[in-house]
């Protein structure tokens, strides 16, 4: 099919979301769906206002801090375990337990722990994107290739050398595939945090719109994150096509099967 | 020698975690003991079984729900190539939204009760399944269709044989995901705003300080999911016994 | 060749690829193509790669459309541009064996071998003990329960042999079934079909790059050109039946034609 009808069906589609949406409106009336026209208008008010900016610096906090407070250790373990490989078994199934559980239901308990504010957010965070990264890495770790790593002791590299020049490149790919996968994990644990309780964030301005009955602003913001949400996939999509330029374009490993809850 | 490793590493965890409740305080972290004594209270008074309920069949519903959507819309895609490519983009967009924070609005529209957390559910169920699904019917190799039409098959031939056992293991990946994300959506919902569930008696228990309470409600909810992985591990390898390796599609 | 009508002939033939993604310009895969088979007629086509002649299968089996000429089966137009939609295999008239077997990975080895048959609603104990008998020919028998990748190369190629088989199409078109085997496997494979073949002759359209393949299998040979491929020239081959496969290369008229044929392909 050529580009160009490609393109056009694509804005055909868009229309028919927009139209359909307003036809939301008109059927279940403007209480219950918010008219594209207002929440655009409710938008640019809490952009106007910086409101719109304030929660979304605090999601982003909350996201981003949650990423790394979470994302260092889970990339750092698989290397720390590379050598010792009974401890890693013995560690396996509290490992796998640990990324089954979910991490959301801890949310009061970090609440309990660290109040109402980012911190609280950011231990959410971290706690789900430690495992995401963990286990991404340990396939990359995994997935060393074992000749490179022997010729690389062959030619009298050290297990440092092997790991920071063989393996640790090997396991790039992986590694990025685990942090695309979690920043949009992070972004929504953050929101959700935000909805069970806070003060601040996109997540509590939908929550607190929405018992207030203010659908415009629940619609306003629900918008806002998607946005928010669109633009960081781009972003990290365009940083690992500038990083990853060496590897050959089919060779990815896996990625974009898991849906963000 | 490896068993023996992590049944130690289970003890220590069970008696670090009796101690940090001795050392840090009973306000903020209730040990294995209190929380399994207030389990056996709730299971007796019925409370254990009430809340578990109401967030299992939330799960449940939901997931039969968004889980039947799912599964069924991309063979009904197949009839249409030009409109699954037309959608593609807009798949992308909703794939990146967190349906979880979808929960507000839909708690706005259907009140407190059970129905929006089913409906919240179903979104999250949805999107895993039809994602998964997706992938695996566009994974199905067009030279096994075609000598399937040669002998005389038509396209619901080539649906039903084809593209659903292609598909099936596919399917299969994202049910074991997202049946264990259903029971943590429900729950997450009843955070948000309920009046029962294994979530709102967590919620409430830290909003009336009770910790113990707290500790045993995502001690329940963490035993539930674990069960259920594993019950689905089990009932993933008898199943597709016919693939040479068993190998898990997606996260 | 005999006075009769022949079975299936192909007129003019031509498939225009266009240009797409990836192709930068449209170009004819086949052009003016034109030859006839006789029924039970085991015709060997032989061309350098890329010639088109899986391309001519596709059209004859229906599973592409033609751009221009026609295929005439019993007398009957089955395809030109203007002859309405694809009916592939064209109700179970054509079998198709293709270099890939085309397994279905999930069904068992006997599913996979009935699997025609319940597809057009002809599972009966008949067909069942045909399939069996045909299981005992290629020496399967036994293996009915495995899985396909619980099977060796030789033996899925030969389920898929038997897959075609068992729903006794008058016409089988083989797309260099063998290539993906080994020498010996080939071999075997090769004296297993004709052994098929003299159970119940059948008509033949096998497709090859391997000239040995072509006169061994054969009763007559087509070499066909590079793309837009036509015939360029015919040859019968006179060696006797039964044919040795595994020793071919001795018999007498063999090493000449082999050589004649050669040098056309050069």
């Amino acid at each position: 099919m050529s580009p160009g009808r490609a393109v056009r069906d694509r804005i055909t589609v868009a229309i028919a979301v927009l139209a359909a949406w307003q036809l939301g409106t008109l059927v279940f009336g403007a209480h219950w769906v918010s008219p594209p026209l207002a929440t655009g208008q409710r938008l640019l008010q809490l952009l106007a206002n910086g409101e719109l900016r304030r929660h979304t610096e605090f999601t982003l906090a909350a996201a981003v801090g949650g990423f790394l407070v979470g994302g260092v250790p889970g990339a750092l373990i698989p290397f720390a375990l590379r050598r010792a490989s009974r401890l890693a078994a013995i560690l396996d199934p509290y490992f796998v337990a640990g990324y089954g559980m979910p991490k959301l239901a801890l949310a009061p308990l970090f609440i309990l722990w660290f109040g109402i504010g980012l911190a609280s957010k950011v231990a959410l965070v971290g706690s789900i994107v430690f495992f995401l990264i963990l286990f991404a890495t340990a396939a990359g770790v995994r997935g060393a290739d074992r000749r490179l790593v022997a010729m690389a002791r062959v030619a009298g590299a050290s297990e440092q050398m092997v790991a920071r020049h063989v393996v640790w490149p090997g396991a790039v790919p992986y590694i990025f595939a685990g942090l695309k996968i979690s920043l949009s994990y992070a972004i929504g644990a953050a929101v959700v945090g935000e909805m069970i309780s806070s003060n601040r964030g996109l997540g509590y301005l939908i929550q607190a719109a929405s018992q207030d009955f203010d659908t415009t602003t629940v619609f306003a913001g629900l918008v806002a994150l998607t946005v928010l949400i669109v633009v960081v996939n781009e972003l990290v999509q365009t940083a690992e096509r500038w990083l990853l330029r060496w590897r050959p374009v089919d060779a990815q490993p896996e990625g974009r099967l898991v849906t963000v809850a | 020698m490896i068993v023996g490793g992590r049944v130690l590493v289970g003890v220590a965890g069970l008696v670090l975690w009796q101690l940090a409740q001795w050392v840090l305080g009973a306000e903020w972290i209730s040990g294995p003991v209190d929380v399994l004594q207030r389990m056996a209270e709730i299971t007796v008074n019925g409370q254990l079984v009430r809340h578990t309920a109401a967030t299992l069949m939330e799960a449940a519903f939901g997931f039969v729900l968004g889980g039947g959507a799912g599964i069924l819309l991309p063979f009904a895609l197949r009839l249409s190539p030009r409109l699954t490519a037309a959608l593609d983009p807009f798949f992308a967009a909703a794939l990146g939204v967190p349906k979880l924070a979808l929960a507000p609005l839909l708690i706005l529209w259907f009140g407190i009760g059970i129905f929006s957390k089913v409906v919240f559910v179903a979104a999250v169920v949805f999107f895993f399944l039809f994602f998964n699904t997706l992938a695996g019917v566009r994974s199905m190799e067009p030279r096994l269709a075609a000598a399937v039409r040669v002998f005389g098959g038509r396209e619901w031939t080539v649906t039903r044989e084809i593209a659903w056992h292609t598909a099936l293991p596919y399917v299969f990946a994202g049910l074991k995901v997202a049946l264990p994300r259903a029971i943590s959506a429900a729950v997450v919902g009843e955070f948000i705003a309920s009046d029962r569930g294994l979530g709102y008696y967590i919620n409430n228990a830290r909003a009336m300080a009770d910790t113990v309470g707290l500790f045993t409600g995502v001690a329940v909810v963490t035993l539930l999911v674990l069960a259920i992985d594993a019950a689905l591990e089990r009932l993933q390898a008898r199943s597709l016994a016919w693939r040479p390796l068993a190998r898990e599609i997606g996260v | 060749m005999s006075g009769a009508a022949p079975l299936l002939e192909v007129r003019g033939l031509g498939k225009r690829f266009e240009a797409r993604a990836g192709r930068a310009e449209a170009f004819w895969a086949i052009r003016d193509l034109s030859f006839s088979v006789a029924d039970r007629e085991f015709l060997t086509i032989v061309g350098p790669s890329g010639s088109g002649k899986s391309t001519l299968l596709n059209l004859i089996a229906q599973i592409d459309s033609t751009t221009e000429g026609e295929v005439r089966f019993r007398d009957q137009l089955i395809a030109s541009p203007t002859a309405g939609t694809l009916r592939p295999g064209w109700d179970r008239q054509f079998g198709y064996v293709t270099q890939d077997d085309t397994l279905l990975p999930w069904r068992t080895l006997l599913e996979n071998v009935l699997f025609p048959l319940r597809v057009q609603n002809r599972l009966s104990t008949d067909m069942r003990e045909r399939a069996a008998g045909l299981l005992h020919a290629v020496g399967l028998e036994g293996f009915e329960r495995h899985y396909p990748h619980e099977l060796s190369g030789g033996m899925r190629k030969r389920a898929a042999l038997i897959r075609t088989l068992v729903y006794d199409p008058p016409v089988i078109l083989m797309d260099e079934p063998f290539g993906a085997l080994d020498a010996q496997t080939r071999t075997q494979l090769q004296e297993d079909l004709l052994r098929l073949w003299n159970l119940g002759r059948k008509t033949i359209v096998f497709v090859t790059h391997d000239i040995a393949e072509a006169i061994a299998l054969g009763d007559r040979t087509l070499v066909f050109t590079r793309a837009p491929a036509h015939v360029h020239s015919e040859h019968a081959i006179p060696l006797a039946r039964p044919r040795d496969v595994a020793s071919i290369y001795t018999v007498d008229g063999f090493a000449d034609l082999h050589a004649a044929i050669r040098k056309e392909l050069a």
